[in-house]
Formats: structure tokens, C-alpha cells, sequence
């Protein structure tokens, strides 16, 4: 294994929400996005649930990974622990949303279990445990990506709020021009790459 | 028109798993910068979609209803891992070049789509055929887009050097932004042609 | 027994689990050896291709590894072997990148005037734009090439410096960050590697 990387952590977080944005750049996260950003206000929420789901999976994922998975030479089982691990994190914030505040629940919908399958969630542990990021790194990284993936979508909706009145050819209604919508924010995020200055 | 041939009709054009149900697209833009890399990942898809449909409508009067999410992902992950697995052992070079997009393909929705959806309740060999076949439509996709975006980024299909030298790749179609361009240029002429059709969109 | 009870779900997941997990172990045993020979295999590989040595085939790698030696200088490991009757010395290197680590094997001549190649094991970088680091134009620059002021600096972007007298090569073009990391990489190495071998003028 290789060693872990040295990374300045602010350089990291960055780097995690503009120039290696979860969504735009490494196109993980896309189906709840492309469907939840039809409205702000679930967009946000949502976008909410992801953070916290990422930073409290990645970290935990972490855990698992290094003092469970790698002692006992079961690494190859990591993608079922991994996503058994988000599962529960997923369930237990489904409960405490419910708690906390019932109209968010209730706008949030079946997209909070879907938080499970969205592939940015176990896609940050897989990329945490492929570059052999270390605890805080790990922590950082799901916390800038989530932060990512929340920017990204909140720009989405308003965009399509935006252009909610548009004539728009039938055949690209809907998931068309997002998509195409999408296309134009990843490219202005890879304007940002020049933004990190020393590593 | 028979039903294994209706299902396939559907899956890969009325009902396209990626133009049509907008599913999968996650690994949809990640893997087609080149045409190897997403020949075997769509293979992979394939094979999974395939085999977990068959396990699933074969477990299908066995499975607690509470836990059926659960174990649908369980049954998926262990296919994943399999091919993962069998990846990094006889194809190594393409397993680094995937990455965690191997991993992913557990999320993919468009495998716990068709489990939930056909799997569940349909019996074992046509909803392997189901699943192959919805892995062929994500393929055929998959490969258009890789096509373009390997020719104008690299000058290469599948490795081999086709344009001259004197061409400059465009190095956009390398990045992020040309594969979301490419999957919106489809969704929209896959839906114009049907709605020419009068196909239901 | 009642399919939806609690001690049935229990029971069923344990057994389904149980099950995937005992083959899962069982293909993970059975290519381990493989997957192990693999990586040797590909470090030896990057080891003879940063020092220029031809092979033809995986096997022919074993083979012409046998000529290579370790020795220590200083607290530092190199491999070592004779190329055309010329000593050539390699060490590996991890640098930061980008994205994470950059891993390779870096070769010098014996006398410290010339970079013998160097190649890429591990990295993490943007495929198609850091990434290319790893592409044969950029890893040609470096062989042979002059080493001016104990370093070779790393320019603007372009196509492959084929100056292998000027003490510089191209950088990647789009990925300035992860061509500053090469940089950074090759005078520092190069530092190690010069006060290792040091004496040898």
C-alpha cells in the first residue's frame, strides 16, 4: 500500500468542494440530483442530510477500515461493511430528522433512504481508502465533499428555478437540459482549478 | 413480438435504463473517457444486473419483506465484489484504471431498479434476461459516448491511434463537462425520435 | 415457518450472509498468489524501465531482475545494475501529487550527469490531465536527460521536450498543479540521490 498522502487539509477541503467536486468533476451523486433539484427547498435539506451522512461515514468507514477490515485481512469485504455502515447511518438520521423536524421529513420523502444508494456517499469511503487517507484527512474530505455536493445542487435548483418558464424543444425537457445544465457548471468548476496555491 | 424480444426492444430503446429512466448515470460519465475501460465496466454491469436479477427472483418467496432492501444490496454487492475480485487478478491494469467505479457499480440504480422492479416478481430466467438486457441498453449508450470522447480527446479508439498525429485533441472531451454534454445530446435525440414515433415518452 | 417473522428475518440474513461471505473468502484465497505475483511483476517492471533495460514478456522481467542488486549508500536503498557496461542507479520515490501520492522509480547514471528514465508505479492524479504524467511522451523526456544545477526543472506546458540536453521537459498541458508535484518530486530525489552517491562526481 502506498504511504498516505501528505496533504495540507485546507488545500484538501478546497480542493474536495470546487476543483475535485464530488458531482461535477468525479460525477458521483447524480440521480437524487437530478430529481430533487427540481425544488429549493428540498434541495437544500437534502443537501444537508448528504453532509452529514458523508462526513459521519467517512470518518466511520475510516474506522472500520483500518482497526476491523485491514487486521483481520478481510479487505476485499469492505464494499458490503461500507455500505451496511451508511445503511445504519442513513436509518438512524431518518429517525432523528423525524424527531427533529417533520416537514423536512415529510419533503424529503423516499429520497432519504435513497441517500443509502447515492453513489457519492460510498463512493467518498472508496476513494478515502484508495488514496490511503488517514483519519482527519478522511473526515475532511467527506466533510468538503458533501459541502460540494450541497453547493452543486443548491446552484442547480435555483438555475432550473430560473428557467422554469423557458420554451424548451420537448425532447430535451426535463432530463435533457439539466443535464446539459450540469455540463455548463462542471466547466465553470474546472475554472476553479488554479484556485489552490501551495500545497 | 415474444416476450423475451419485447423486453429487449424495451430495455434498450423505449425504456433505456440511461436515456429514458435517467438511471446510472453516475458511472455513465465517469468511465467514458475510453472505450476499454468502459467496455469492461458495462460488461461488469452487465454481468451483475444479470446475475442478481436471476438470484433475486430465485430468493424472491424466501425474502422477509423488511429486510428485501437489505439483502437485494447484499446479493449485488457480492456480485460486484466477484467482479472486482476477478479484476484485479486477471486484468490489473483495468482494475486501476476503474478504481472505486467497480465499487460503485453496487449503487448503480439501475440494478436495484430492475431487481425491485422485474426480479420481484417474475421468475428466475427471464429476469436474468431482463437484466442482461438492461445491461446492454446501459451499454450501447456507454459506448457511443466513450467513442466520442476517446476519438476527439485522445485521437484513439480502444488504444489504437486512428487520427493523425497532426491532430490536437480536444482536451475538453477528456474532462467532466463533454460527457454530461454527449448524455444530454442522446436523452434529447432518444426522446425526439420517440415522440416522432408516438411512442409513449 | 412464518416467512415474516423476526426470527426467520434473523435467521435468513445471517445464512445468506454466511453464504456469500464463505465464497467471497474462498475466490479471494484462491487469487491472492496471483494478485501478489502481479505486483511484484509491476514493480520489477517499473524498476527495469526507469533504468532502461529491454525485456520482452512478464517472464523475461523475472529474468533480467535477477541482474539487478540492492545496495545501501548512505541510509539509502538503490538498485542497481549494469546497462551497456554503464552502472545505473534506482530509487523509489514517494512525492506528493495532486490528488495523493505519487509512487515510481527514479534512475540515474553512475557518474550523477544524466536521469536514466523514470517511471510511474502509483498515482493518483486527474486521468487525462495529471494523470498523463504516466504516458510515455512526458516519461521519454526524462531519458537521458542532462542533469543542470543537481536538478531538471519542469517548464511551461507542451508536447515533449525532445532537448535532452537542457536540463528541463515540458509540463503537462491543463495540469500545472500536478506538473509543479514532478518538479518538486525531481529536485528533491535528485538531492537524496546525489548526497547518497556523493563522492562519485
Amino acid at each position: 500500500m502506498n504511504a498516505a498522502p501528505i496533504l495540507n487539509p485546507f488545500s484538501l477541503f478546497v480542493a474536495s468542494i470546487f476543483t475535485s467536486n464530488i458531482l461535477l468533476a468525479n460525477f458521483l451523486g447524480m440521480c437524487s440530483f437530478i430529481s430533487i433539484s427540481k425544488d429549493m427547498t428540498s434541495s437544500n435539506g437534502l443537501g444537508m442530510a448528504v453532509t452529514v451522512v458523508l462526513t459521519i461515514t467517512a470518518a466511520l468507514n475510516w474506522v472500520i477500515l483500518h482497526h476491523v477490515l485491514i487486521p483481520l485481512q478481510v479487505e476485499y469485504l469492505r464494499f458490503i461493511v461500507f455500505i451496511i455502515t451508511i445503511a445504519a447511518v442513513v436509518q438512524v438520521l431518518e429517525m432523528v430528522i423525524d424527531r427533529v423536524s417533520q416537514a423536512l421529513y415529510m419533503s424529503l420523502g423516499i429520497f432519504l433512504p435513497l441517500i443509502t444508494v447515492n453513489c457519492a456517499i460510498l463512493g467518498v469511503s472508496l476513494f478515502m481508502e484508495i488514496r490511503n487517507y488517514t483519519f482527519v484527512q478522511s473526515a475532511i474530505y467527506g466533510l468538503g465533499s458533501g459541502l460540494g455536493w450541497w453547493l452543486a445542487i443548491m446552484a442547480l435548483a435555483a438555475i432550473r428555478k430560473k428557467t422554469e418558464k423557458s420554451k424548451i424543444s420537448p425532447g430535451l425537457q426535463g432530463p435533457g437540459i439539466t443535464v446539459i445544465t450540469i455540463g455548463f457548471m462542471a466547466m465553470a468548476f474546472v475554472g476553479f482549478s488554479g484556485m489552490l496555491a501551495v500545497q | 413480438m415474444s416476450a423475451p424480444a419485447q423486453i429487449l426492444k424495451e430495455n434498450l430503446w423505449t425504456n433505456n435504463p440511461i436515456f429514458m429512466q435517467i438511471l446510472g448515470i453516475c458511472s455513465a460519465l465517469a468511465v467514458t473517457n475510453l472505450l476499454s475501460n468502459t467496455m469492461i465496466m458495462t460488461i461488469g454491469v452487465t454481468f451483475v444486473t444479470a446475475m442478481s436479477n436471476l438470484t433475486v427472483s430465485l430468493l424472491k418467496s424466501l425474502i422477509p419483506r423488511k429486510v428485501r432492501m437489505i439483502v437485494q444490496t447484499l446479493i449485488i454487492a457480492f456480485y460486484v465484489i466477484i467482479v472486482d475480485i476477478l479484476l484485479r487478478a486477471y486484468l490489473p491494469d483495468i482494475s486501476k484504471a476503474l478504481g472505486p467505479y467497480v465499487g460503485l457499480i453496487i449503487t448503480n440504480c439501475i440494478i436495484m431498479g430492475r431487481a425491485e422492479a422485474y426480479a420481484q416478481a417474475n421468475p428466475p430466467l427471464i429476469s436474468m434476461w431482463d437484466g442482461a438486457t438492461s445491461g446492454f441498453g446501459y451499454m450501447a449508450v456507454l459506448l457511443v459516448i466513450a467513442f466520442f470522447r476517446e476519438l476527439l480527446g485522445f485521437g484513439t479508439l480502444f488504444g489504437f491511434q486512428v487520427l493523425p498525429d497532426s491532430f490536437v485533441p480536444w482536451t475538453i472531451m477528456v474532462t467532466a463537462p463533454s460527457a454530461f454534454f454527449f448524455l444530454g445530446a442522446i436523452i434529447w435525440a432518444g426522446k425526439t425520435i420517440m415522440n416522432r414515433e408516438g411512442a409513449p415518452a | 415457518m412464518n416467512r415474516q417473522s423476526v426470527i426467520y428475518t434473523v435467521i435468513f440474513t445471517f445464512l445468506v450472509s454466511f453464504v456469500f461471505v464463505f465464497i467471497l473468502a474462498f475466490a479471494n484465497e484462491g487469487t491472492r498468489e496471483l494478485v501478489a505475483i502481479n505486483q511484484k511483476i509491476n514493480r520489477q517492471r517499473a524498476i527495469l524501465n526507469a533504468m532502461n533495460v529491454q525485456y520482452s514478456g512478464d517472464e523475461d522481467v523475472l529474468k533480467k531482475y535477477k541482474d539487478v542488486k540492492e545496495v545501501t549508500r548512505g541510509d539509502v536503498t538503490f538498485y542497481t545494475t549494469s546497462v551497456n557496461g554503464e552502472p545505473v542507479f534506482a530509487k523509489e520515490f514517494n512525492g506528493s501529487g495532486l490528488w495523493g501520492n505519487i509512487n515510481g522509480i527514479l534512475a540515474v547514471n553512475g557518474d550523477f550527469t544524466r536521469v536514466v528514465g523514470m517511471e510511474i508505479i502509483n498515482h493518483n492524479e486527474t486521468p487525462g490531465l495529471g494523470g498523463r504524467i504516466d504516458e510515455p511522451w512526458f516519461k521519454e523526456q526524462l531519458r537521458g536527460e542532462k542533469i543542470v544545477d543537481g536538478t531538471v526543472r519542469v517548464g511551461s506546458a507542451g508536447d515533449g521536450d525532445t532537448d535532452h540536453d537542457n536540463g528541463m521537459i515540458d509540463a503537462v498541458t491543463g495540469a500545472s498543479r500536478t506538473s509543479d508535484s514532478v518538479e518538486v518530486i525531481l529536485s528533491k530525489e535528485l538531492s537524496v540521490i546525489s548526497d547518497a552517491l556523493g563522492g562519485k562526481s
